[in-house]
């Protein structure tokens, strides 16, 4: 049978069952240890299951990382929705978040029991240490993809002191920026396109 | 007391969820504003124990808010604050997220994709800075974050190696009574 390309398919819903998807989700938020998720998520969803086609899980994945939400979540949700509608989504929520929710339970339980140790405050600060130098380098390497326009670099400057340094309310902030900054690119956009 | 606390958190949590682009990251300065500064939940030392953690365990850094819960208010804390973060941002994009496929070519749509990276940018740094703030770093601690830098931008090693070997040499450290 033919399946348009593009709609992501709902007639697929009788070929996943509930416990299936909840399965993938579940194993998936086990592997979830340092990223690559979408690559995993696509081995898993594509490669094994063939509860999507490549084509559509691009879509999906393009979706996910637009939207608010950490990326791999939206993206198991997105999935989860298409697959088996609201069910789904919740169903894949719950299997992604489930295995790193127990993991960090378990060491923020074992941070209650060791934190009056010396050597634990030592180690938590050393990992604070390569902590803020990870988040660092992922602001270094997102700002790489502003491609050194004053545009865009002006407002992300702008946001980091009114967010950072005068400590705005960073919801009112985003929702300020983000128009402001669309409106920007839109107009790069244009006078790029008029050459 | 502590049923006030968790319902601030909560309120905090929700509406940080719909502006969580790319994660927790982008959310980590006004967590640390708010959750010390102004509800005085977490003392600042607290704060970048939890987000050591936070950045050191399996998932979504934007768990972090789930070991803010714990401290707040044990368990229930931990769950409410992690549905709180994920569910508004989830039911958005059920909502927005085929609209979103199916205009995903027009200008605006292209636009808006593009803009989100300054403001994410922006708010990166904005974290980096409230941690690092609250942090009050020694010499040996800053070298250390300098060094990782370094490590992460210039290498391909991924966060997960340095932990280990930057959580290892600060256990040696401290029994040797260095740290």
């Amino acid at each position: 049978m033919d399946k348009p390309v593009g709609d992501i398919g709902m007639e697929r819903e009788e070929n996943v069952t509930s416990l299936a998807l909840l399965a993938s989700f579940l194993r998936l938020g086990a592997s979830s240890f340092g990223g690559g998720m979408a690559g995993w998520t696509h081995r898993e969803i594509v490669e094994r299951r063939g509860w999507l086609t490549d084509d559509e899980f691009l879509k999906t994945l393009t979706v996910a990382q637009i939207m608010p939400g950490a990326n791999p979540v939206n993206l198991a949700v997105y999935i989860g929705l298409k697959l088996r509608g609201v069910t789904g989504a919740c169903l894949a929520l719950f299997g992604m978040v489930l295995p790193a929710f127990a993991v960090i339970l378990a060491m923020s339980v074992t941070y209650q029991q060791l934190k009056s140790h010396p050597e634990a405050q030592a180690v938590l600060r050393g990992l604070a240490c390569v902590g803020i130098a990870s988040s660092l380098t992922m602001g270094i390497k997102t700002a790489r993809r502003l491609k050194g326009h004053a545009l865009p670099i002006l407002m992300a400057v702008a946001v980091f002191l009114m967010v950072g340094v005068m400590r705005w309310s960073l919801v009112a902030v985003v929702a300020g920026a983000i128009p402001v900054s669309a409106a920007a690119t839109f107009w790069i956009e244009r006078e790029k396109s008029r050459g | 007391m502590g049923d006030d606390k968790l319902l601030n958190l909560i309120l905090l949590c929700i509406p940080l969820s719909l502006v969580s682009f790319g994660g927790g990251q982008t959310i980590v300065a006004s967590l640390q504003h708010q959750t010390v500064d102004i509800l005085h939940l977490l003392s600042g030392p607290q704060f970048t124990d939890l987000y050591a953690i936070s950045r050191a365990a399996p998932g979504p850094g934007t768990l972090i808010v789930a070991l803010i819960g714990w401290e707040v208010s044990g368990l229930w804390g931990a769950v409410l604050a992690t549905l709180a973060i994920f569910i508004p941002s989830s039911i958005l994009l059920c909502i927005l997220g085929s609209y979103w496929q199916r205009h995903r070519h027009s200008a605006w749509a292209l636009a808006a994709e593009k803009a989100l990276a300054p403001v994410a940018v922006g708010l990166i740094f904005a974290g980096v800075f409230a941690v690092g703030q609250s942090a009050r770093f020694t010499p040996l601690e800053l070298a250390t974050s300098l060094g990782a830098i370094a490590v992460l931008l210039t290498t391909k090693t991924g966060p997960y190696p340095l932990l280990g070997v930057v959580g290892v040499s600060y256990f040696l450290l401290s029994l040797a009574g260095m740290a």
